[in-house]
């Protein structure tokens, strides 16, 4: 057994291995930065903690390498019915922070389930699309994914946590893409939300009504289903604002902190503001290990997770910046490349959707931090602390080990 | 299971790719656009984020005599501080506070709410401190989150008088007080402010220059360190002001005066306007605008009938009694309106119009001229010849010594006192409403008019200078400035100084009393005795002394005292005792 994983390991690509350890090194010397004027007990800051979050990561990497791939593809629905459960567990627990996210197991640690539900649900999806018998080019084909994705999301969206409930939503499209759906079918599905989300601007509303009129005329559906649809949308948008003010206040408020419950006293504007003096007084060069004044003046929010992208910006520069955003680049195009080579649908699936998780994990980080989306509290994979994420990305890298088939080259 | 093909045209990876490479260029711009084209403002913001100026208080200037002896100094004290964002249960450190200062614990929140300046900045809790207190709330620590005490400097008083109208006192200022403030620039919540006396006067020269100190601070206000790349600005310490008072004749003045219940004793030297003795009875201790004085306390003061807070030489309004008699033989002589050997008979009553006029002396004094008139005080005879002179003639002359109008000392807030003019006589009782009569009490300042005992020095000094005193101040350095000039005849003043040296010298002279009998000093002076329509008459001595290498001019006032030749007197002679001394180590305060 041992010598067929040997085997096995021989043919894995090496360089997903060298990009992973080359962005936890990083990750490790940024919370060793943050972790130097830390008071207390020294043992437990932020930088030991994670290198002790690093042994469980590595052991759920190997474990995921010694799974034979059918046995994955066997129980994945299971997995997926139990993960439905265990996202529920927390709701039968106190609250931490105001939310229930953590399942408290008697550690010093809590455990966040929903983290593991990225990539459950991403291999359960990758099992429904990868069936033979799929007639893709059908619309009503491509409603149960969104099913299947709908349902943890909801959940998460309860906890409160929309962070992670948007990235469960996110692989759909691209897999649905990858596995051939309609891109007039997919349009359909984004075009209501995006209907909704414009329709509280006049200008972005025309732009996007101009758009969706063109794409119905250029794909020619069946003139009954264009006009409804693209009417349907109009009004939907139209709809939108009478059915937004006709919430009292309160309630008004309840769905405002649904979509930004991190939303911090000071207001989300001092945090992006921050962030930005951070990432930008940092020059080319920055200020060197351990000389962010913004972060070791406290004046960087939430430093050693959603904001770590301003203390490496602040401390080491646009120079290591670039070389970050370029290692994450080229880590999702061999993904992708990976996804293009495997010889069967599944692991190809797969490995889409996890790509796409990283993904969305380094944009919404990022863009957040530099200000250019809303503050919405997402870690960057392999640098921010946190132990369940970092188990998470650690068996998702196992997972593209395991179905990824380098050999076929 | 796995059967299905993974088939996926190479459109579809290329795609995939185009969109990676999107993301990833427009976070890179995004990137760049912050760190290298946003740097230089980025930096600026961060370093504002961090650095905190801290101003550091000067130490304010002493007040010093004229021989360089201590009337104010510093004296180091503890203030407690709580800073509210770190203080936990704010009720509970209060009355923990209270328990081992002895201190109400209103008092304590009161302190605090009037000096909070916000969440990070610390607010004074209290002051003054004891070692004992201090050690208790040291013992107490645990309990009290955020509660810190720093020194501060406060004013002391070493010297023993009290002088306290002339030095004033500083107030320390608290938010509604900065918020008032003309220019608040200068100034923050808990510094000192001259806000009386010299201390206001001479504000720019004691508070010196605040330094300033570079802290780095954090997110959240706290101070984490120095910052190093930027050496402090040392603070400039207060000048030291000498001042023309001389400590050791206070002393003996204030003593003497606080025998009565209210007066003023003035010396001034008329040669260069300098204050040698400013008492102002009853005064008050200076420190208690110092320390925790309470509430009691302060009622017990302002409440007081006597009045102590006033300051009874500058602000206080007063009939000058007699003692105005040389203005009407100065208009008199001015005039050429009476001859040297004139004389009025003065049987101790004066009929005038419906009225009847009194002399002091009901018995009379026979046949009056004008040397015996001032030297015995007597009052027909100036009733009769001041109906030679004019109103406005006479209010002339009381306006050229310097009545009606401030003196020019340097203390704030001093009261021009009133010389009824014919306009101000006709406004208050219309034209038809007074008469010459009027004139007759002006004579002997009396009526409406009402002057303030530093009028009265200004007055005396011109006398003794032949018109050529100064402005009384008390900076020592200060080039005096020179009253309005009065231009007389030389026979005048010669004239009204013998008068003057009679009074004192002549064996029926009222101001017998004032001289101190010391070889080669000669004194000269005019009693009063003012009626006053509140109670007794006050008693009056104006005089002067001089000897070939020094003269020194004294204002005595005994409200309700009786006589001024009995009362107001003796206290002349007991300043010109001192001054004339001969041992320059007698006349010091510390001997």
């Amino acid at each position: 057994m041992f010598k067929a994983v040997f085997n096995q390991a021989s043919d894995m690509p090496i360089s997903i291995i060298i990009f992973t350890i080359m962005l936890t090194c990083l990750g490790l010397i940024s919370l060793f930065s943050i972790s130097m004027h830390q008071f207390g007990d020294l043992a437990i800051t932020t930088f030991t903690k994670q290198l002790l979050f690093l042994i469980p990561s590595i052991v759920g990497f190997l474990t995921i390498l010694f799974i034979p791939k059918y046995i994955i593809h066997k129980y994945i629905y299971a997995a997926y019915s139990l993960m439905l459960i265990l996202i529920f567990v927390p709701y039968f627990f106190d609250t931490i922070a105001g939310t229930h996210r953590w399942i408290n197991i008697g550690l010093p640690v809590g455990v966040q389930p929903s983290e593991f539900a990225k990539w459950i649900m991403v291999v359960a999806l990758a099992r429904y699309l990868s069936d033979h018998n799929l007639r893709i080019k059908r619309f009503t084909t491509i409603l149960f994914p969104i099913f299947i994705a709908l349902v943890p999301a909801i959940i998460i969206l309860q906890q409160p946590d929309l962070g992670t409930a948007i990235i469960l939503l996110t692989p759909i499209l691209p897999m649905l893409y990858w596995v051939g759906a309609r891109p007039f079918h997919l349009f359909i599905l984004v075009a209501p939300v995006l209907s909704i989300a414009t329709a509280f601007h006049t200008i972005s509303f025309t732009v996007w009504a101009i758009l969706m009129g063109s794409v119905i005329y250029l794909t020619q559906p069946r003139l009954f289903f264009g006009v409804m649809f693209y009417f349907g949308n109009i009004f939907l948008g139209l709809l939108a604002p009478f059915l937004w003010s006709s919430f009292r206040p309160y309630q008004q408020k309840r769905i405002l902190t649904l979509f930004n419950p991190e939303l911090d006293p000071l207001g989300a504007a001092y945090q992006t503001i921050q962030s930005k003096v951070a990432i930008g007084s940092g020059g080319f060069f920055g200020k060197g290990l351990g000389s962010g004044t913004q972060t070791h003046l406290k004046f960087l929010p939430v430093q050693e997770s959603d904001f770590i992208v301003s203390v490496i910006g602040e401390e080491f520069g646009f120079i290591t910046i670039s070389i970050m955003l370029i290692i994450f680049s080229l880590f999702l195009l061999k993904i992708v490349k990976l996804a293009f080579l495997a010889k069967e649908r599944f692991p190809g699936l797969v490995l889409i959707g996890i790509g796409t998780i990283f993904m969305a994990h380094v944009f919404v980080n990022t863009a957040m931090s530099t200000g250019m989306i809303p503050v919405k509290g997402l870690p960057l994979p392999f640098i921010s602390a946190g132990g369940s994420f970092l188990l998470s990305c650690f068996i998702m890298i196992g997972l593209i080990m395991k179905m990824s088939d380098e050999s076929i080259e | 299971m796995l059967r299905s093909k993974n088939l996926v045209p190479r459109s579809r990876l290329l795609v995939a790719n185009s969109v990676i490479i999107f993301v990833f260029t427009i976070l890179l711009i995004r990137f760049f656009h912050i760190q290298i084209y946003g740097h230089n403002q980025y930096k600026k913001r961060a370093d504002i984020n961090r650095i905190r100026a801290i101003p550091t208080a000067a130490p304010r200037g002493m007040i010093l005599d004229r021989y360089g002896q201590i009337l104010v100094d510093n004296y180091p004290t503890y203030i407690l501080t709580g800073l509210p964002n770190e203080m936990g249960n704010e009720n509970w450190s209060f009355s923990v506070i209270s328990n081992c200062t002895a201190i109400d614990t209103a008092i304590l929140i009161d302190n605090f709410d009037r000096y909070f300046r916000g969440r990070f900045i610390p607010s004074r809790i209290t002051k003054d401190l004891t070692f004992d207190q201090l050690s208790c709330i040291e013992e107490h620590k645990h309990e009290l989150a955020g509660i810190n005490y720093i020194q501060f400097s406060e004013r002391s008083f070493p010297s023993g008088v009290h002088i306290s109208h002339a030095l004033g006192y500083v107030k320390e200022i608290d938010r509604s007080l900065l918020r008032n403030m003309s220019e608040p620039e200068q100034y923050d919540v808990g510094d000192l402010i001259g806000w009386q006396g010299l201390e206001k006067q001479y504000e720019n020269l004691l508070r010196g220059d605040k330094g300033l100190s570079f802290l780095q601070v954090d997110a959240f206000g706290r101070e984490v360190g120095k910052v190093e790349d930027i050496s402090d600005i040392k603070p400039i310490p207060g000048q030291d002001v000498f001042t023309t008072i001389d400590l050791g004749l206070q002393k003996t003045l204030e003593k003497a005066m606080s025998r009565y219940k209210g007066g003023i004793a003035l010396v001034t030297d008329p040669v260069t306007g300098q204050i040698l003795a400013f008492v102002s009875s009853p005064d008050f201790s200076p420190d208690i605008f110092t320390g925790n004085t309470t509430l009691r306390e302060w009622r017990d003061i302002v409440n007081d009938p006597t009045k102590p807070l006033l300051n009874r030489i500058t602000n206080g309004l007063y009939p000058p009694g007699s003692t105005f008699k040389m203005i009407t033989a100065i208009a008199l002589l001015e005039g050429l309106m009476i001859q040297q050997d004139e004389e009025f008979e003065c049987d101790g009553i004066y009929q005038f119009g419906d009225r009847v006029f009194k002399c002091w002396k009901l018995s009379g004094h026979g046949k009056v001229n004008l040397d015996k008139a001032i030297t015995q005080s007597c009052n027909i005879f100036f009733y009769q010849a001041v109906q030679r002179v004019s109103l406005n003639r006479f209010i002339n002359l009381c306006q050229n010594f310097g009545f009606g109008s401030k003196t020019g000392i340097d203390l704030p807030n001093e009261l021009a006192g009133l010389v009824p003019t014919r306009d101000y006589m006709n406004r208050r009782y219309t034209s038809r409403g007074w008469s010459r009569g009027h004139l007759l009490n002006l004579a002997l300042g009396q009526g409406e008019l009402l002057a303030t005992p530093i009028q009265l020095a200004v007055y005396i000094n011109k006398i003794a200078t032949k018109g050529k005193t100064f402005i009384p101040h008390f900076l020592l350095s200060k080039v005096p400035e020179s009253t309005n000039s009065i231009n007389l005849n030389e026979e005048t003043w010669v004239n009204v100084e013998k008068y003057l040296f009679n009074a004192v010298n002549h064996k029926y002279g009222t101001g017998l009393a004032a001289d101190p009998k010391i070889n080669g000093v000669k004194v000269y002076g005019k009693t009063g005795t003012a009626q006053n329509s509140h109670g007794d008459d006050h008693a009056w001595f104006v005089g002067y002394a001089k000897d070939e290498n020094q003269m020194a001019s004294t204002i005595i006032l005994v409200e309700n005292g009786g006589g001024g030749g009995k009362i107001a007197a003796p206290i002349a002679r007991i300043a010109f005792k001192h001054l004339f001394n001969k041992n320059i180590e007698d006349r010091l305060a510390v001997k």
